[in-house]
């Protein structure tokens, strides 16, 4: 009889086992509809979310890598409006900051979890998942609404089209990198813009001279300093075999062209905060905002995070110098816009479309300059805004006569990954250019033997 | 007893069955995994043969990897375990008052309770070469500066560092336990006899307490060899790759390159130098206890 | 004389260890009651204003939430890993059983096995039980990975308990569960307390398999909720900092109310085989 309670006591104590499993599961199961806002707001989001599973409401999974204030409450606060004006439709709301966002989106994409709608980069970072037929083709919808299509800006529409045609994507914010410059510094130095690359150096010499450092600069996340290979690659390395190099399939990377940009990378180097390696490349934004560097080469989308720092700051831009007998294209504009794709597996592939034309488009476009400083690709949202740092960044993206996708979401993964890390380790001064460029034909090589293996089958 | 035959065996299937389904199913799956190519987002998988072990071996990154983990694992046996202990032997002598001997103690443990990542993050303010610390504090004295985690050659011994700093408490305080455990009347016999409070240490203290100094040494030893945290909220392996750990590379395989197989290789060749290294502790305390 | 020079340098020592333990902590606090330009500008003064808006701020972003999961986590695995251990440890070495020996290899053997060596296929397994992104997700996983180890400390106590004290249990007509339950637990409230501390401090800082298994924010847990608060944050390096204490304070007040309590139940049994 003991015996007998005892084993019961046992069975007990396993199903307690199990039940926790299943209740973990249950609940965490419901309150999978994620929550990003802050405070009081998020728990009131939560509750509710449960019972709206089943039946007519149509669940669109959306998840977007802007999870800081204010942006991530503007996206937010439209995708409840549009829940509002549409009832059966019910977003379910992730994200995650930049470099956590790049490996939760491959954990998530693929899965029975995938978003129905995403943000996705340019370039190859978005080609693989299309390598797995995992991404939807907007073409045949912007086709079906002439009207649509002719309300985006075709210079950035180009962006998200890919060699076979395919439009994967439609632009969130419009970007371009270009060298913004305290204008106060400038003017206590006798400077003017540089529109060379000897200006550049020479105004550098004038800073350094008067005690400043000339470039404020962060690479301790090393896709900063990709921002200024990818440009110099352009400058130095012809179109086509840039091409080339940078389709898995077929990178070689043996132009000396590209030696001649890492050279002028280490040019800039003595210029350059002190230990950028060690260096955030937000801290380095800061330190330009804060006035401990006179130069900073920035993202237009980094605008209004500078304006939130120092308002009173006064800053002017300034393209990339040019190059005298450089062999590649130096009318490129280094940025591409980042947008939103829709995954092929959606349920709700409309519903997706239709939300991404009034997302994406120029009503919300023109309150979403306004509000947090960032253009979205529909024709004239510009109307009303006064901000002139705003609008000079916003014409030199209309002014571009090409643009070219960052250099660490063009490049295959493991080929990128070599290209950050020597070029962190030459900042460091632990190799040379020569060295850098060996080490980074070695992984374009086996790159060729990785890709499209795992898409066999 | 009189128990049924099953009895003992109930009690042990719950555990049992967990360290089997959750640990080795995923182990034995990870090996096969490492013969193949295959990405987490595409369900096609190709055999590869061993292929990835070559990639891994051949891989400039594996010796950096490898010198690191090496390094985190003796610094922090020497520190931790070693100083740690002597530290715990000090506060357990005479040399310190009754009332700061707790303090200390306290003290010393409080970095352990605050969470991997928040020290990791609060490190890279501490570091950090314009606005950080401790050059700040080097200024303030005229001495030179560095980059610390942005210097390829300081960047490792910037996290090992990072790391004694939070774990060395922990582990005195864990020999402390100990120590106050040895018998009282032991101690005073060898005092009687005229030894010393070092030859009381070394004769007394330090045998009476090896169980504990073992289990320590294994908590050190495979923390260092699962590496990942510490790493990934400072460096992120950086810069270049010169203080990458295993344990990261893995996740950047899987996660940031989408080489399952590479990611598998690498917790095999984990795993490999884990079991070797716990087969040899688990013989030392066997030996020990005969 | 000598022995008090050698005294004096001790107490030295003991003091410059505690202010290298409590400088880097104590600059943290400073400049998280800072503005963003007083850090920049210079890090070791005194701000001009006490922001203690900074602390309002940080708590405001849902830290509370982050730390709520980890307890809860913490609790829940815990609870596991003692309960499945100390069955299991209990099974092994009170009845003699047959291929007990070779069960306890085997458990032993996880103890090897780390987290990074189970984690793609853990996260493939988890997907296919429809538990990936769940409380679940982690806590299965953290219960399993910690048996071993607990195991292995708690076979070694149990093995050292006369087997007197059962007989006469056994006479007084207990069974194999009041005997667990009434004898073997009480005597070894010691080896249950360090291995709730060496686990606890496991699972309050596990990081890889909550930054991998646990997308929703609203299910994440401290170490991997940090990152994503200073994501959240950005730019603004003060408030985050004055996260960062927050989200350490809790354990550390808890830990010096209850240290003399802590310690004495270490004191009274520490891992003794």
């Amino acid at each position: 009889m003991k015996k007998t309670w005892m084993k019961k006591a046992l069975c007990g104590m396993l199903a307690g086992v199990m039940m926790l499993s299943a209740t973990a599961c249950s609940g965490g199961g419901s309150e999978t509809a994620s929550t990003t806002a802050a405070g009081g707001e998020a728990q009131g989001g939560a509750a509710p979310a449960a019972p709206a599973a089943s039946g007519d409401q149509k669940v669109i999974k959306f998840m977007h890598r802007f999870p800081d204030e204010p942006y991530n409450s503007f996206i937010e606060g439209k995708l409840h409006e549009y829940e509002a004006s549409h009832p059966d439709i019910k977003f379910e709301i992730t994200s995650a900051q930049n470099q956590e966002y790049k490996e939760k989106i491959k954990i998530v994409v693929g899965g029975d979890d995938t978003p129905d709608i995403f943000f996705s980069w340019v370039g190859d970072f978005t080609e693989r998942f299309i390598r797995e037929g995992l991404i939807l083709d907007l073409g045949p919808y912007l086709e079906a609404d002439p009207e649509w299509k002719d309300s985006l800006i075709e210079s950035q529409m180009e962006q998200y089209t890919n060699k076979d045609g395919m439009v994967y994507g439609i632009p969130f914010r419009l970007d371009c990198k270009l060298f913004f410059y305290n204008k106060k510094m400038f003017d206590d130095n006798g400077l003017q813009a540089p529109k060379t690359w000897d200006e550049l150096i020479a105004a550098c010499e004038t800073l350094k001279a008067a005690g400043i450092t000339p470039i404020a600069f962060g690479n301790q996340e090393p896709w900063s300093a990709s921002h200024y290979m990818g440009t110099l690659n352009q400058i130095f390395v012809p179109d086509e075999v840039r091409a080339k190099d940078y389709d898995p399939t077929s990178g070689e990377f043996t132009d000396p062209g590209y030696i001649e940009a890492l050279e002028h990378y280490q040019a800039l180097l003595p210029y350059m905060t002190e230990n950028p390696n060690g260096v955030k490349p937000d801290m380095s934004r800061t330190n330009f905002v804060m006035e401990l560097g006179a130069m900073y080469y920035a993202e237009l989308i980094e605008i209004p995070y500078i304006k939130m720092d120092n308002p009173e700051m006064e800053f002017g831009m300034f393209n990339f110098p040019k190059v005298e007998g450089a062999k590649g294209n130096q009318d490129i504009l280094t940025g591409v816009p980042e947008g939103f794709v829709v995954s092929s597996k959606t349920q709700y592939p409309d519903e997706c479309v239709e939300f991404l034309k009034w997302f994406l488009g120029k009503e919300v476009g023109t309150q979403q300059c306004q509000e947090i400083g960032w253009f979205n690709a529909a024709k004239g949202t510009t109307e009303g805004l006064t901000d002139t740092a705003l609008l000079d960044g916003y014409q030199a993206v209309m002014d571009a006569k090409a643009m070219s996708a960052w250099l660490d979401n063009a490049l295959y993964s493991t080929v990128c990954d070599e290209y950050l890390t020597t070029v962190s380790d030459l900042t460091n001064g632990d190799i040379t250019p020569q060295e850098a460029m060996a080490k980074i034909q070695a992984k374009a090589k086996e790159a060729q033997t990785l890709v499209g293996t795992t898409t066999q089958q | 007893m009189r128990t049924k035959k099953h009895t003992p065996y109930l009690y042990m299937l719950p555990g049992v069955l967990m360290v089997l389904f959750f640990v080795y199913i995923p182990v034995l799956m990870n090996i096969g995994y490492s013969f193949f190519r295959l990405s987490s987002y595409s369900a096609g998988a190709t055999f590869v043969g061993i292929d990835n072990y070559k990639r891994l071996f051949s891989d400039q990154v594996f010796p950096i990897m490898l010198k690191n983990n090496i390094a985190y694992c003796v610094i922090s046996l020497i520190v931790q375990v070693g100083f740690g202990t002597i530290l715990a032997l000090i506060l357990e002598s005479s040399a310190i008052g009754d009332r700061f001997k707790s303090f200390f103690r306290n003290l010393y443990y409080i970095p352990a309770l605050i969470s991997l990542t928040a020290v990791g993050l609060m490190f890279t303010f501490i570091y950090e070469p314009n606005i950080g610390f401790i050059n700040n504090l080097l200024r303030a004295f005229d001495l030179p500066t560095y980059g610390w985690l942005g210097d390829s050659k300081l960047a490792i011994y910037c996290v090992i560092a990072m790391s004694q700093w939070q774990f060395t408490g922990y582990i005195t305080l864990l020999m402390v336990v100990a120590f106050q455990n040895v018998p009282q009347d032991y101690l005073e016999a060898a005092a009687i006899d005229g030894a010393g409070p070092i030859r009381r240490a070394i004769s007394i203290m330090i045998p009476q307490a090896k169980e504990q100094l073992l289990v320590c040494t294994i908590i050190t030893v495979i923390g260092a060899f699962k590496l990942y945290t510490e790493v990934y909220a400072t460096t992120g392996g950086g810069p270049g790759n010169s203080s990458q750990v295993m344990g990261l590379f893995l996740y950047q395989q899987a996660f940031l390159h989408d080489d399952l197989g590479m990611a598998a290789v690498t917790g095999v060749f984990i795993f490999i130098i884990t079991v070797t290294l716990s087969i040899i502790q688990i013989r030392v305390t066997k030996s020990g206890q005969d | 004389m000598k022995k008090l020079s050698v005294n004096i340098l001790l107490n030295l020592l003991c003091v410059v260890l505690g202010i290298i333990i409590v400088a880097p902590l104590a600059w943290i606090l400073l400049n998280s009651l800072k503005t963003n330009q007083e850090l920049f500008k210079d890090s070791l003064a005194l701000p001009s204003v006490w922001q203690f808006g900074n602390y309002v701020k940080a708590w405001n972003l849902g830290l509370y939430r982050y730390f709520g999961n980890s307890l809860l986590v913490s609790l829940i695995s815990l609870t596991g890993i003692l309960v499945t251990s100390s069955f299991l440890a209990y099974g092994l070495t009170r009845f003699r059983a047959k291929g007990s020996n070779i069960i306890f290899i085997i458990v032993l053997g996880g103890m090897a096995l780390s987290e990074q060596v189970a984690l793609v296929p853990l996260y493939k397994i988890l997907r296919a039980l429809k538990i990936y992104d769940t409380y679940a997700a982690v806590i299965l996983p953290y219960i399993a990975f910690r048996i071993p180890f607990t195991v292995f400390l708690m076979r070694a106590y149990f093995i050292s308990i006369p087997a007197e004290l059962e007989e006469a249990a056994v006479v007084d007509g207990y069974n194999s569960l009041q005997i667990f339950t009434k004898i073997i637990i009480p005597i070894s409230k010691p080896i249950f307390a360090s291995c709730a501390i060496v686990n606890l401090n496991f699972v309050w800082n596990e990081f890889l398999f909550a930054n991998v298994f646990l997308n929703n924010k609203a299910l994440q847990t401290i170490p991997i909720g940090l990152m994503t608060f200073k994501g959240d944050l950005k730019i603004d390096y003060t408030t985050t900092l004055a996260g960062l204490m927050i989200a350490s304070a809790p354990l550390i007040i808890l830990f010096i109310c209850m240290s003399r309590q802590f310690v004495r139940g270490l004191t009274s049994g520490a891992v003794k085989g």
